[in-house]
């Protein structure tokens, strides 16, 4: 009677946990993955090498995300993105975060990609010795009108007491000839994306080059930072987290000296433009800003050098009142 | 026909300035993404004669390039009609330069001319140029049948007075082509200040850009509107003027 009862009911019943215990057993990455959008600050260059290490290299499928991860570009404006919701996280500069704050935008700063800002001046040592910033006295120096560089190079100006008519700022744009016939003595560019293609053309030329780092000098503005907004953190932090923890597992490895290979022909594929010797002097420059020693924990938040940069923005008026910085910074990379 | 003119521009801004509104509050949004009413406001008071000054010499710019443009166009497409494979080559031509993007083309004239106000102008005029030039053949090359023949039947037909009764059929064509055209040396000298320049509202423009300032450009594009219609309303004017002039000649 036992035995049949067991035929009739038992093998089924125990088929049915079978299947149940198997389909516990599913890959976690079988269940169907979170959609997020990522806006990036720029075009696909160098600067965004561990964004998509971390998107080629399934860091972010592995934290059950499925990233959209959008190239920037000089009129995108991920912090709009974000409001708009085209985008849920973002590639901004620090002075971006502080107006678009001072404005009443919602955002937050979850990690903070450069250490150092890439923005640097280039210039010819043989031409003029830079020892101290007193010599920038009597020099052209380029710089953008309405950009960050001008911003960085008047707060250097006035820390040092050098009169605005004590030099002469040149406009620049993309075009690099006034430096090259010598009309401008330093011109601004982009430590690790520019300097290896500027630099290895005057060396070319039978010239030598510097770069003169305004962070050296005590000017510490910072550069490219993760943004979402205030409420994403609060309603969705364990998406915030999981992103996150990808996203900077990927820059960590895109940097790791032993991945190198791997992160020149991932960067390679996405950007056929750049030459593949240019991208090897690109990526080292890139590791020294955003990684000052081996053991530096990426992505931390220099709370002083984001307070400094509110400073110069409030005394170059570029925001009207104080935005308390510090209250924006919500670092997530030690979580 | 100005205040028409001033109008019309009014209530399109106005309606587009209402739609930005509308899509800032029902969506909740920052000054920041768009600048609410106040904040606008201060960007006027503070940055109106600036940009008013900015806009100015822009307008400066377009109308020499523009003047340029009509004058070349015109020399060429008399030259252009004068022989069917001449004016088919210039077609031709016309039609693959401006196919260029000037956003490419742009950086090769910067190097070339500088920054200054040469590089504005030939930007200017290129973008204005083509367009012209193609209407302009397209004009001159149409013979007026019922009149030309007359003149050819008597034997007193030469290149000039065909030109002079080709364009004086056509003018309102001309003139409709020429005022299109006007708009496009404004937009063109935007755009080569906004690339390389260093006046003019491209330049603050872009400056604007650079720092978000949604304000500002709104700024901007109020009095780029007020400017360019008032010289589109000087061009349909002055072709009437002509107009009036050859017919009581």
């Amino acid at each position: 009677m036992q035995r049949q009862l067991f035929d009739h009911f038992g093998l089924p019943v125990m088929g049915l946990i079978l299947i149940l215990i198997l389909a516990g057993c599913t890959p976690e990455a079988e269940k169907p993955l979170e959609e997020v959008s990522y806006r990036l600050k720029w075009l696909y260059n160098i600067s965004v090498v561990g964004d998509l290490y971390a998107l080629d290299s399934g860091l972010f499928k592995k934290q059950g995300l499925a990233v959209n991860v959008k190239p920037g570009g000089p009129e995108k404006d991920a912090i709009k993105e974000l409001e708009l919701g085209h985008a849920q996280f973002g590639v901004a500069s620090a002075d971006q975060v502080i107006r678009a704050v001072s404005k009443g935008s919602p955002i937050v700063v979850i990690a903070q990609l450069f250490q150092t800002n890439p923005l640097h001046w280039i210039y010819r040592p043989d031409k003029i010795p830079l020892k101290t910033p007193q010599d920038l006295k009597g020099k052209t120096i380029g710089i953008t009108h309405g950009g960050n560089d001008e911003t960085i190079m008047r707060a250097l100006l006035a820390k040092y007491g050098i009169q605005e008519n004590e030099v002469t700022l040149f406009s620049v744009r993309y075009d690099y000839t006034p430096f090259y016939q010598g009309k401008v003595d330093l011109w601004p560019l982009y430590r690790n994306a520019q300097a290896p293609i500027i630099g290895a053309k005057l060396i070319k030329a039978g010239e030598r080059f510097d770069l003169m780092d305004p962070s050296k000098m005590g000017i510490r503005f910072v550069a490219n930072s993760v943004v979402t907004t205030r409420k994403m953190l609060e309603d969705r932090r364990e998406t915030v987290q999981r992103f996150i923890k990808a996203l900077l597992e990927g820059w960590r490895e895109a940097l790791d000296p032993a991945n190198t290979e791997k992160a020149i022909a991932l960067l390679l594929k996405y950007n056929k433009e750049t030459p593949e010797d240019i991208v090897r002097q690109q990526l080292p420059a890139t590791r020294i800003l955003m990684m000052p020693s081996a053991k530096f924990r990426f992505g931390a938040i220099d709370v002083a050098a984001w307070q400094q940069t509110e400073e110069i923005m409030l005394a170059q008026k570029l925001i009207p009142v104080s935005v308390y910085v510090e209250k924006l910074l919500k670092p997530m990379n030690n979580k | 026909m100005l205040h028409r003119r001033i109008y019309q521009f009014l209530m399109i801004y106005f309606i587009g300035f209402a739609g930005l509104m509308l899509v800032k509050y029902s969506l909740n949004l920052s000054d920041y993404v768009i600048p609410g009413f106040s904040e606008i406001g201060m960007a006027c008071r503070r940055y109106f004669w600036l940009y008013l000054l900015a806009v100015l010499n822009t307008l400066a710019v377009a109308i020499l390039g523009h003047l340029l443009s009509i004058c070349m166009a015109t020399l060429v497409g008399i030259i252009g009609r004068l022989t069917i494979w001449i004016g088919s080559f210039i077609r031709v031509a016309a039609y693959n330069i401006q196919a260029y993007p000037i956003v490419a083309v742009a950086p090769i004239i910067f190097i070339l001319l500088g920054d200054g106000l040469s590089s504005r102008l030939l930007i200017a005029a290129m973008i204005c140029y083509f367009p012209l030039l193609l209407s302009i053949i397209g004009i001159l090359s149409e013979p007026v049948a019922e009149i030309e023949h007359f003149f050819e039947s008597t034997r007193r037909m030469n290149w000039q007075l065909q030109v002079k009764i080709r364009a004086f059929e056509n003018m309102h064509k001309l003139m409709t082509v020429i005022v299109g055209s006007a708009t496009l040396a404004m937009v063109g000298t935007i755009v080569a200040e906004f690339i390389a320049a260093n006046a003019g509202i491209g330049y603050s423009i872009r400056i604007a850009l650079y720092q978000s300032d949604l304000a500002k450009i709104l700024v901007a594009l109020f009095l780029i509107g007020i400017c360019t219609s008032i010289y589109l309303v000087f061009l349909e004017w002055l072709g009437m003027e002509i107009k009036k002039r050859i017919g009581s000649v």
